[in-house]
């Protein structure tokens, strides 16, 4: 039943703050979501493209192999363990070319994912992605605890050889976070929820069985 | 009891919208980890999934404040109630499909490993916290609120 407003008894203050906490939610919500839609126009590394989910390509120009897409976050310890059980084969079928190799550096694990990413990117453009990784996987720090710095990470790549300017100025100036973004839109298109995630001609291989055993995940790669 | 029936409703203000404040702010630093999270239940098409697990933070912490501070407290109290009864379908059906994802409740969220998942304990939480809401509705008076009616 509808009252009448007496003096100070009526709803002025909390209308005024729910009207104050929506609003400044909404004036939060709206720039991060502008903030997730990928942006075409942004710099990539010289081997991705929108095609490939903005993914860094190895033989993207060989046809009749296998299509692999693996999508990762450098800051994932599961992501360590795939890599160090299959990374070496996935290189020779690089090196091989037997095989396109997609790698799609996703970020949601934090603000050192993205630097993590952005820095691989950098390497790509040096010709070193594959070395890069590696050495980021073998160096990998507990989640977000400080020690991917710019700093660190332009050390790392003089651990694999990359010694010039334009690398660290890549790093310092986070060339590629648009790029990053990118990466992580493609990413939730292509329903990617766990990391790592890898696809085999565009179909997700077998979670039980193919990740953490060498020997299905070869033959899962050569039936194609 | 009539008399400490404020007090319950101002405890239970306090634990629904404390929780419902916690786990959207624990998102909200990690939209991509929240999108993923609603993906993996495997319910909504990719599109709209990765639109809710970008609103939703957002949302629960706009109810959680609203409800810890008592303003409109009956809408708030329908509002993450039924957000309460929309995760228990979620995780129920998550279950009952044997997905083995994690129910991103306080963050986190995507697959995990098979049998990792704790869904039964997750469903208990939420009925408790439903039922909160459900009491608030019904009894929306309550100590300390910002209401006035």
């Amino acid at each position: 039943m509808p009252q009448k407003p007496q003096p100070g008894k009526d709803n002025f203050t909390r209308n005024l703050v729910v009207a104050v906490v929506v609003g400044v939610l909404l004036i939060m919500l709206v720039p991060t979501l502008l903030s997730k839609q990928s942006d075409s126009s942004a710099a990539s590394p010289a081997t991705a493209s929108s095609t490939n989910g903005y993914g860094i390509t190895f033989n993207g120009e060989l046809t009749g192999v296998p299509v692999i897409d693996i999508y990762e976050d450098f800051q994932c310890p599961v992501c360590a363990q795939f890599e160090a059980l299959n990374g070496q084969y996935i290189e020779t079928l690089i090196a091989a070319k037997k095989a396109t190799v997609v790698f799609h550096t996703l970020s949601f694990l934090g603000p050192e994912s993205v630097s993590a990413a952005n820095a691989a990117a950098c390497a790509a453009d040096q010709d070193k992605y594959l070395p890069y990784k590696d050495a980021l996987y073998a160096t990998q720090p507990s989640e977000n605890s400080g020690a991917w710095t710019s700093a660190a990470l332009i050390e790392i790549g003089s651990l694999v050889g990359i010694t010039n300017q334009k690398f660290a100025n890549c790093i310092n100036e986070t060339e590629f976070a648009g790029w990053v973004t990118n990466v992580a839109a493609a990413g939730s298109k292509a329903n990617v929820n766990s990391t790592p995630t890898v696809f085999v001609n565009g179909k997700e291989i077998n979670r039980q069985t193919d990740y953490f055993n060498a020997d299905n995940f070869k033959a899962v790669v050569e039936q194609g | 009891m009539k008399k400490y029936m404020p007090w319950i409703g101002l405890a239970s203000r306090l634990v629904l919208g404390g929780v419902l404040l916690v786990a959207g702010w624990l998102k909200v630093p990690a939209l991509d980890k929240s999108q993923m999270a609603v993906r993996a239940y495997e319910i909504l098409p990719i599109s709209f999934a990765n639109i809710v697990g970008q609103i939703l933070p957002f949302f629960e912490v706009a109810v959680g404040i609203l409800l810890i501070l008592g303003a409109a407290t009956r809408i708030n109290a329908i509002l993450g109630g039924g957000l309460m009864v929309i995760f228990i379908i979620g995780i129920s059906q998550a279950w009952a499909r044997g997905l083995s994802i994690d129910c991103g409740c306080f963050g986190g969220g995507g697959q995990v490993e098979p049998g990792t998942a704790s869904y039964l304990p997750e469903i208990l939480r939420d009925l408790g916290l439903a039922a909160l809401g459900f009491y608030l509705y019904r009894f929306p008076h309550s100590k300390f609120s910002l209401d006035k009616n």
